[in-house]
């Protein structure tokens, strides 16, 4: 079971009064929720998602003074998560693949997690105008393949080759980008 | 390594964090930063020796509530970056107010002064040394202020960077005002602030290295 905020609060604060039975818990009870943000976001490759948990892990430790005792616990985590998972996307930028990035786009939370490294508008703008709706409907949005083609009056197979040139014209650009600025 | 055994060695190393750790940190840093910075102004530069009669002037209190307040909001925008959901600030505007005044002040000033003399206005008797000098006194406080990151979580690394090199050269600028004799805001106008954007501009160029975690 998934521990709530005010439990996770109560023992994050015993944590950082000293605790450390609390502060146990309050680990064994974010690692997996770390696990699922992470695995959420990445293509399935369980040993960076592992990798990632514990490197977050880390960080909480070490940078638990930076939590404001009046604010949310697990936004503090998963903002530290955010950071690391970004962090990790940067020290691998030549592995952006199209099926990541589709995973990425796909993952709730997704402006957050890439609006420090690149602008979606700025993105998609780039692409053809069908393209560029087709994935905003889909994978921001949130539509499914039928909405998609219901509201833009085109089939569902057209949808979905729209999306997958629309990805891979990205998926290309923000690697030819990334390996430009090495 | 187990995630387990990780947990398990992390809560084995715990010590107690107070509740205002980030702030504490950071004045620390701050602190320590600018004990050098004043050490450095008076070993080898000097304070001014009519720092008691300046005191009582209109400039001296002008420059310093310029540098002063600028380093205030700097500080206090630093702090706040120091958490990793802030990843922008609201009230960037603030940090304007004291230039717009200084502007303001500096204009005053202009129009006072018959146009053959601006020239000495700006260029005073040290101009660009001052820059250099705002820029280079900073350098330990914001070193200062890295060492209070590695314990922080900052979101924004390149904003973080800029703000610290903000505060630490307007910390600098504040207590270089105990040695420069520079009296016109038309010269605090252009040579200071040139300092302290140096400082702000290399804080954001080397932040995303300094403060990666």
């Amino acid at each position: 079971m998934r521990a709530s905020e005010e439990q996770l609060h109560a023992w994050m604060t015993g944590g950082l009064d000293g605790d450390s039975q609390a502060y146990t818990a309050f680990l064994r009870a974010l690692a997996p929720l770390l696990r699922s943000f992470f695995s959420r976001r990445m293509s399935g490759a369980a040993g960076d998602v592992e990798d990632l948990v514990q490197e977050s892990l880390m960080a909480v430790h070490a940078r638990r003074g930076s939590y404001d005792r009046s604010r949310p616990v697990s936004a503090w985590a998963y903002a530290v998560a955010r950071h690391k998972m970004i962090d990790h996307f940067r020290k691998n930028r030549r592995e952006v693949s199209l099926e990541s990035l589709e995973d990425i786009l796909g993952a709730e939370g997704f402006e957050d997690a890439c609006a420090a490294r690149m602008d979606v508008g700025r993105l998609l703008g780039s692409l053809p105008a069908k393209q560029a709706r087709v994935i905003r409907q889909t994978k921001v949005e949130g539509m499914s393949i039928a909405e998609a083609a219901g509201s833009g009056g085109i089939s569902e197979a057209d949808v979905k080759i729209s999306v997958h040139r629309g990805l891979r014209a990205l998926a290309l650009r923000i690697n030819g980008a990334k390996n430009a600025d090495r | 390594m187990q995630t387990d055994d990780l947990i398990r060695s992390l809560a084995g190393d715990l010590a107690p964090v107070s509740r205002r750790m980030a702030q504490q940190r950071i004045a620390l840093g701050l602190g320590a930063g600018a004990i050098l910075t004043l050490a450095a102004i008076g070993l080898r530069l000097g304070f001014r020796p009519d720092l008691g009669v300046a005191m009582l002037g209109f400039s001296f209190w002008m420059k310093w509530l310029y540098t002063a307040s600028l380093a205030v909001a700097a500080v206090m925008a630093t702090v706040q970056l120091a958490r990793p959901e802030t990843s922008r600030l609201s009230g960037l505007w603030i940090l304007c107010m004291p230039l717009m005044v200084l502007t303001v002040l500096a204009g005053i000033e202009l129009l006072l002064t018959p146009a053959t003399s601006w020239r000495n206005l700006l260029e005073g008797r040290s101009e660009a040394q001052c820059t250099l000098l705002v820029f280079v006194l900073s350098l330990p406080i914001f070193a200062g202020l890295v060492w209070a990151f590695r314990r922080l979580a900052p979101g924004n690394l390149r904003l973080t960077g800029a703000m610290a090199g903000l505060a630490s050269g307007a910390c600098a600028a504040t207590l270089y005002s105990l040695h420069c004799p520079e009296a016109a805001a038309t010269f605090v106008l252009v040579w200071y602030t040139l300092g302290m954007a140096l400082a702000m501009a290399g804080g954001a160029l080397l932040a995303p290295r300094l403060l990666r975690w």
